[in-house]
C-alpha cells in the first residue's frame, strides 16, 4: 500500500494541507537528491519548489502505475536534466562507459568509504547518470525497479549504470586512500 | 547468474532491497567469495556515510513559499472551463479543418511547418497554460511529433511515428486533461 497515495488524492481535488503534509514527508529526500546532482542549495531550493508546484498541478493526472514517491522523484530528475541543459551540461550517455579492467582494492575501499569527503568527492567524480543511480540507491534505498522508474529507462540499463558507477566509485575511493596514504 | 549480474546487484543487496530468487543467489554468492564480502561491506560502509551526512533543506520557509504560489495555481484537475467554450473550440477546429481541406491552403503564419505537414492526420488545441514538459510527456506517450503549428488560433498538426496506431494515439491523446479539442482526419 502507498503510504502517500490518499494524500495525493487529496491534492488533486485542491486540498492545500494535503500539500503540506506530502511536501513535510518528501521534502528532505527530494531536496538532497536535486542538491546531490546540482551542488547548489540555492538553486536546488528553487527546483524543489517547481517540483512541488508541478505536484499540486498534476496530481489528479498521476495514474497510479508507480508509488507517489517514485513519482515525484521522476519528476525532479527531469528537471534536474532540464537544469542542466540549461546550463550546457549534458552528460547522459552512458553507453560506454570508462572501463576499469581491474578490481579495486576492497579493503582500502571500505576503509575509504567510511569517510564523509572521500565519498562525497568520489559520487562528484561520476557521470550524470551514474551519480542518479548511486544517489537513489544510496542515499533513498530504492530498488532498481524504482529507480528505472524515476529515469525513464529499462531495469536492464540501471543495472548496468551500477555496475559500472560502483566499480568507477571503488577505483577512485580507493586512489584516493593511496594517495592520502603516501601524502 | 555470472560474477557480472551478482557484482550489479550487490549495491541493492547493500541497501537491504533485493528480494526473493536474486537475494538467495547474491548472498549465496557473497557467502562463497571473500573478495564479495569485502565488496559488500565497503558498499555498505559508502550507503552509511552517504545516509549519516547531514542535510540542510528549505523546511518551513520552502513551505511557506510554496502555500503562497499554490494560492495562485488551481490543480488541474479542478479547472473546469465552461462548456460552451469547449464546443465553440470543437465548432471552430472543425471549420479551420474544412477551409484547410477545401482550400488547399497556405502553410500557417505564425507557427513552423515542415516536409509532408500538410498530410498530417491529427489536429489538436492545448489548454494555453499547459507545461511544455506535460505536453512533451503526453506526445511521448502518444507516439506523435508536432509537424505544424501552433496556428493563429493554437491548432497544431501531429504526425504519428513510425509504428504508431492513429486510434491508440488519438485515444491518449483525447484522455488529457489539457487537450481542449481533438480531429482525426478519416482518409489516413
Amino acid at each position: 500500500m502507498d503510504p502517500h497515495a490518499q494524500i495525493l488524492t487529496q491534492i488533486a481535488h485542491g486540498d492545500k494541507q494535503a500539500l503540506a503534509a506530502l511536501y513535510r514527508a518528501l521534502e528532505k529526500p527530494v531536496f538532497r537528491f536535486i542538491r546531490s546532482r546540482l551542488n547548489d542549495p540555492f538553486e536546488s531550493a528553487d527546483i524543489l519548489h517547481d517540483v512541488f508546484m508541478e505536484v499540486w498541478r498534476s496530481a489528479g493526472r498521476f495514474e497510479g502505475r508507480s508509488k507517489v514517491q517514485t513519482w515525484i522523484f521522476g519528476i525532479a530528475y527531469r528537471k534536474v536534466i532540464d537544469q542542466h541543459r540549461k546550463r550546457g551540461r549534458v552528460d547522459l550517455t552512458d553507453d560506454i562507459p570508462e572501463t576499469i579492467d581491474e578490481d579495486p582494492n576492497a579493503e582500502m575501499c571500505l576503509a575509504a568509504g567510511q569517510e564523509a569527503e572521500h565519498v562525497r568527492h568520489c559520487v562528484g567524480q561520476l557521470k550524470e547518470d551514474h551519480q542518479t543511480a548511486i544517489s537513489l540507491a544510496f542515499y533513498e534505498d530504492m530498488t532498481y525497479g524504482e529507480i528505472a522508474e524515476v529515469a525513464g529507462v529499462p531495469e536492464g540499463t540501471i543495472k548496468t549504470r551500477i555496475f559500472h558507477a560502483k566499480k568507477l566509485l571503488l577505483h577512485c575511493l580507493q586512489g584516493r586512500l593511496q594517495r592520502g596514504a603516501t601524502a | 547468474m555470472t560474477r557480472d549480474e551478482i557484482s550489479a546487484l550487490l549495491p541493492f543487496l547493500a541497501n537491504g532491497t533485493l528480494e526473493g530468487k536474486e537475494r538467495a543467489e547474491v548472498e549465496a554468492a557473497v557467502a562463497a567469495d571473500a573478495t564479495l564480502q569485502t565488496e559488500l561491506a565497503a558498499l555498505r560502509a559508502i550507503r552509511e556515510t552517504m545516509q549519516s551526512e547531514d542535510s540542510y533543506s528549505p523546511g518551513e520557509m520552502g513551505l511557506a513559499r510554496l502555500m503562497r504560489d499554490a494560492e495562485t495555481q488551481v490543480p488541474a484537475t479542478r479547472i473546469q472551463r465552461p462548456w460552451i467554450w469547449q464546443a465553440a473550440a470543437a465548432v471552430l477546429l472543425a471549420v479551420v479543418i474544412g477551409q484547410a481541406v477545401l482550400t488547399n491552403r497556405e502553410p500557417v503564419p505564425g507557427g513552423f511547418e515542415l516536409a509532408g505537414a500538410d498530410d498530417a492526420p491529427i489536429s489538436a488545441a492545448f489548454a494555453p497554460d499547459t507545461p511544455e514538459s506535460e505536453l512533451r510527456d503526453l506526445l511521448l506517450r502518444a507516439g506523435v511529433e508536432i509537424a505544424a503549428g501552433p496556428s493563429a488560433i493554437g491548432i497544431y498538426r501531429l504526425e504519428p511515428l513510425e509504428g504508431t496506431d492513429l486510434s491508440e494515439a488519438a485515444r491518449i491523446l483525447r484522455a488529457a486533461d489539457f487537450v481542449e479539442s481533438l480531429e482525426v482526419s478519416d482518409d489516413q
